[in-house]
């Protein structure tokens, strides 16, 4: 299998400070990645870079051996996005958005439909048909772009923090949904704060920090690395080692000693 | 305060600290401090309408009451009071008020929830006007007769009284309404509409004083009975009465208004109380009212274009078909149309004819906030036109597209309203009003779709006043829109002159062509300009 995404030295400054410093992702095709770092270590940046939101100072991207410099159009057709903003039009109801992202993905007016009625469905928005897309709650908002993201069927998926502020019967639906593109050959790239999803879900993991990739590779690759020092020969949770490997917590001088 | 527990007392103290540290914080920006340049005066104009109005009113009254025309004083009463109760309201359209409700999650007493909801929501235009009118009049009444002044100072302050709680009253009664963006919008557009009904007084005064007076007494007499068992009119039969030396009238309009008052307070506590338990029968309703449906419709296809410039032609007409100010901005032009005919007498009405480009003119003028930030309402959804795979040159014409459909069903509305109610525009204007749009309206799209590119600014179509493009936008196309309309006027000016409008027509022609080319060299050049400008406007137009 040849990769999904390759990056090259990616950079990206804002003035003299590197939100993105040197970064060599690579992402086999069909893998569930997970991109971790604490807040403002380069994550969004990071995607929004792969996804065409942003240019990047220096460096390549491939996203499915495509440059994404010199085929961006290209690259756009076989992706799928959930970015940091959720890319939605709030004036829209659902089933509209979702026939406009159909048709803009370059599917016919049926299709967009049809799909879009299906994910309507799946996504358990179809209760409100006449309600604007602005006045939908936060976790109806991230599962509507979901649905935007994935119509075309994507081969792969980039997705910022999709899980938050969805619920947890939605979230089981979601990861089920992922996992089963994952199993069909499409290749999964996402960010989330939350560690037991990423360790849930992924595959491959990659952590970011301070702009920097500071680790790669698979799950067991990763955890088997390093061992707990607390117990000898046991291996570590990916909290621990993300912890590990950003910086620990406070430590406990530093707690609130006010608090019952 | 004095009687409130230091728990409560200190409650109070943060929630006024909350309301002056939101108006320190929005100074940060540029945007904000211009906001308090214009609201300083914006205060100016407040506190001359204040000021002036209670001047005026309290001579008013004066001048009436030293007259023993007392029972006048009605309409002063009732003018304030529809003015406290109403404006409040409508002005939801335009503001975002402190949601008083969140104080519900700290453990506040239900008493001083109570005053934290009265006094805060008290702090408005509409009460600080209506408590100096009303003050104004109660001077007024007081120096034209000083027997009247216990009777006076005791109508006019159960008058403010049963103001302010009626108001609070039927705003918390309807704030779960009022919150609802689609509510704000039919308040902003009735809001506009009253503004404009303004308008119509000065012709309705001169039908009505064309009649007869016995009929026009008629109508007095029917109104009156019920005037006079409502607050501002029993406010006047306290005055009335008392004048007359009847004091169990007197005292019994004044029980009334106390009664009044007393329901407006006991609705407002059962509404507050509610709150307070948490309960929210809206809430209940609302779940109950959705339905499910799936089947979806299909998208438009629009002929000879791509699928994308159909999806987002179809976009944008829903987008603007759903914002009330957009809707209302279209009607205006055919408002002016119809109220200028009010003064037919007027220098314009002679030049009726011109009356077809003049209004088509000022349909492509406001279309302007449109036009020159055409990304403005996307918002958010700017992420999504930026990762699809189509270009940004077929966006662009798409939105171009649907813009120039609006313009053209504007045009056609008016064109309908000069000839039902002028005559039909002669020929030779038709063709004028189509060259000048030939001309102007490529060089408007290809300027606006650059200043959309280089100054986008995010702005909610469904909010009305209060939003404006960036300054640079705004100041570009002022000069542009100036241009366009001076090479209009002139062209007409010389076809004048000359005896023959065709000659004004052909320079129109002969203009439109670099006009068209340019718009074409423009939307070729588009892709490039996003690729610069793409970080640019996912910050500008996602910002929260």
């Amino acid at each position: 299998m040849g990769a999904a995404i390759l990056t090259e030295n990616l950079t990206r400054r804002f003035g003299d400070f590197a939100a993105v410093d040197d970064v060599n992702l690579h992402v086999e095709t069909g893998q569930f990645y997970g991109f971790l770092g604490p807040n403002g270590a380069g994550k969004s940046t990071t995607i929004k870079m792969l996804t065409g939101l942003m240019a990047p100072t220096s460096g390549r991207m491939q996203i499915l051996g495509l440059d994404l410099a010199t085929h961006l159009v290209d690259v756009k057709r076989q992706i799928g996005v959930v970015p940091e903003g959720m890319a939605l039009f709030g004036r829209l109801t659902g089933s509209e958005y979702l026939n406009f992202a159909g048709r803009m993905y370059g599917l016919d007016r049926n299709t967009a439909a049809q799909r879009a009625a299906e994910l309507l469905e799946f996504m358990e928005l179809l209760d409100h048909p006449k309600t604007l897309i602005t006045d939908y709650s936060h976790g109806m908002q991230k599962k509507l772009a979901m649905a935007a993201a994935v119509i075309h069927g994507p081969k792969v998926l980039f997705l910022d923090e999709p899980f938050e502020g969805v619920d947890a019967i939605a979230s089981g639906t979601l990861k089920a949904m992922l996992q089963r593109m994952t199993a069909r050959g499409a290749t999964i790239f996402l960010t989330s704060h939350v560690l037991e999803i990423v360790e849930r879900l992924c595959t491959h993991v990659g952590i970011i920090n301070d702009g920097r990739l500071v680790a790669q590779g698979s799950l067991d690759e990763l955890r088997s690395g390093i061992t707990d020092e607390a117990s000898p020969g046991e291996r570590m949770s990916l909290e621990e080692f993300f912890l590990k490997t950003v910086g620990g917590p406070r430590t406990s001088a530093q707690e609130l000693s006010w608090l019952g | 305060m004095a009687g409130l527990r230091p728990v409560a007392r200190e409650q109070l103290r943060a929630s006024a600290t909350l309301r002056w540290r939101l108006l320190v914080n929005s100074l940060r920006s540029v945007r904000g401090r211009l906001n308090l340049v214009s609201r300083s005066i914006g205060g100016l104009v407040v506190g001359s309408a204040a000021l002036g109005g209670a001047v005026a009113l309290g001579a008013t009254a004066w001048e009436l009451t030293s007259n023993g025309k007392v029972q006048w004083l009605a309409i002063f009463f009732w003018i304030i009071f529809l003015f406290w109760q109403l404006f409040p309201l409508m002005a939801t359209a335009f503001t975002q008020n402190v949601d008083t409700s969140a104080f519900l999650r700290f453990p506040l007493t239900y008493r001083t929830y109570f005053f934290v909801r009265l006094v805060m929501g008290t702090l408005d235009i509409a009460t600080a006007l209506g408590i100096c009118w009303s003050i104004g009049v109660l001077v007024g009444i007081c120096a034209a007769v000083p027997r009247l002044i216990p009777w006076a100072v005791l109508a006019v302050l159960a008058f403010m009284a049963f103001n302010v709680l009626l108001a609070r009253m039927t705003f918390v009664w309807i704030e779960h309404w009022l919150s609802r963006r689609r509510s704000r919008e039919i308040m902003g557009l009735l809001f506009f509409l009253v503004m404009i009904g303004f308008q119509f007084i000065g012709p309705a005064l001169d039908h009505y004083s064309k009649k007869p007076a016995t009929q026009r007494f008629r109508y007095v007499a029917k109104a009156a009975p019920v005037e006079r068992v409502l607050p501002p009119g029993l406010c006047t039969e306290v005055l009335t009465a008392a004048e007359k030396r009847n004091l169990p009238k007197a005292l019994g309009a004044l029980a009334m208004i106390f009664a009044y008052s007393g329901t407006a307070l006991g609705l407002l506590h059962l509404r507050l109380r509610q709150q307070f338990r948490g309960e929210s029968p809206e809430d209940s309703a609302a779940a109950a009212a959705l339905t499910s449906s799936n089947v979806i419709r299909p998208g438009w296809k629009l002929p000879f274009v791509s699928a994308p410039v159909s999806a987002v032609f179809e976009k944008e007409l829903h987008y603007f078909s759903r914002s009330g100010p957009m809707l209302f901005t279209m009607l205006v032009p055919l408002l002016v149309v119809l109220v200028v005919i009010g003064g037919r007498r007027s220098l314009l009405a002679q030049q009726s004819e011109l009356f077809f480009p003049i209004g088509a003119g000022y349909c492509l003028l406001v279309m302007t906030n449109l036009v020159y930030n055409s990304f403005g309402g996307d918002g958010g959804g700017i992420q999504c036109l930026l990762i699809s795979p189509v270009s940004f040159r077929q966006i662009v014409f798409a939105k171009n597209l649907a813009q120039f459909t609006v313009l053209v069903t504007e045009i056609l509305i008016l064109w309908l309203g000069v000839c039902l109610i002028y005559n039909p525009p002669r020929l030779v204007f038709l063709a004028l009003t189509f060259c000048w749009y030939l001309f102007a309206t490529p060089v408007n799209f290809s300027i606006g779709n650059l200043l959309s590119l280089y100054s986008p600014k995010k702005i909610d179509y469904a909010v009305f006043g209060r939003q404006r493009a960036s300054e640079t936008t705004i100041f570009a196309s002022l000069g542009v829109q100036l241009v366009i309309m001076g090479i209009g006027a002139l062209t007409i000016f010389i076809g004048y002159r000359a005896s023959n409008y065709w000659i004004g027509v052909l320079i129109l022609a002969a203009l439109a062509i670099p006009s068209i080319t340019g718009y074409i060299v423009v939307l070729r050049r588009i892709d490039p300009i996003v690729m610069t400008r793409r970080e640019v406007l996912a910050t500008e137009l996602c910002k929260a």
